[in-house]
């Protein structure tokens, strides 16, 4: 079953890339094409620490979730601080 | 005293291992499945729309699944205290443990927090659907 979460881990990884790549193009904006990107690596580090829970994958899949976590916060701060141009 | 070749201790590791086993698979599976889904469906909105907002509904709904096979994870993660022989296993088991409470706690924050901004935008949309000519302060009707 660790080879298969491997394997699956690897292609949400790719996933992640991809979709990152797309949303940047179709928007060219990179606050928008992160928190995709983020979101699908937390779901393969997710499934690299179900293979695995060895202190590395450990540390990365922190990493990840703290990385997440600052950016969509950051965000979402950033867009509150905005003046609203729409009423 | 126990019968000859059965060892209750061993019997027990063995089945909360398969019952570990079993539910880390699902976490996996419902993770794999929301992570092709968004995959697919955020590659559909890039090709068709250039919008930045298109993209929240499907990190929304990834955030549902992730959720989900999380609390999967995590009671696996309960299932494994039972049976963890060392030290390092059960530090390694609580740090797992502790970045699933975390991102769980985290994603419930989010998915909360969308629900209220699109239940605002809903409200908007129809408070200027039914004032449409509250546009021009100052200007006196001729």
């Amino acid at each position: 079953m660790n080879v298969a979460l491997d394997l699956a881990a690897l292609t949400v990884s790719a996933a992640a890339l991809v979709s990152a790549v797309v949303v940047l193009l179709s928007t060219r904006r990179p606050s928008a094409a992160l928190p995709v990107l983020l979101d699908l690596l937390t779901a393969a580090g997710l499934l690299r620490l179900a293979a695995d829970p060895s202190w590395q994958r450990i540390a990365g899949a922190a990493a990840i979730v703290a990385l997440r976590h600052l950016l969509v916060h950051g965000l979402h701060v950033g867009a509150r601080t905005r003046p609203s141009s729409t009423r | 005293m126990t019968a000859e070749g059965f060892d209750p201790e061993e019997a027990l590791q063995s089945t909360v291992g398969l019952l570990v086993t079993v539910v880390e698979a699902c976490g996996a599976v419902v993770i794999v499945v929301g992570a092709l889904w968004a995959f697919i469906r955020f590659v559909g909105v890039g090709l068709r729309r250039r919008d930045a907002s298109a993209f929240v509904p499907v990190r929304l709904v990834l955030g549902r699944f992730l959720a989900l096979g999380l609390e999967f994870q995590l009671a696996s993660d309960v299932l494994r205290t039972a049976v963890a022989p060392s030290w390092e296993q059960l530090g390694q088991l609580a740090a797992v443990a502790a970045i699933r409470t975390a991102l769980n706690y985290f994603l419930s924050r989010e998915i909360a927090e969308e629900r209220r901004q699109v239940a605002e935008d809903e409200q908007d949309a129809r408070d200027r659907a039914t004032q449409p000519d509250q546009t021009r302060p100052g200007t006196a009707p001729t």
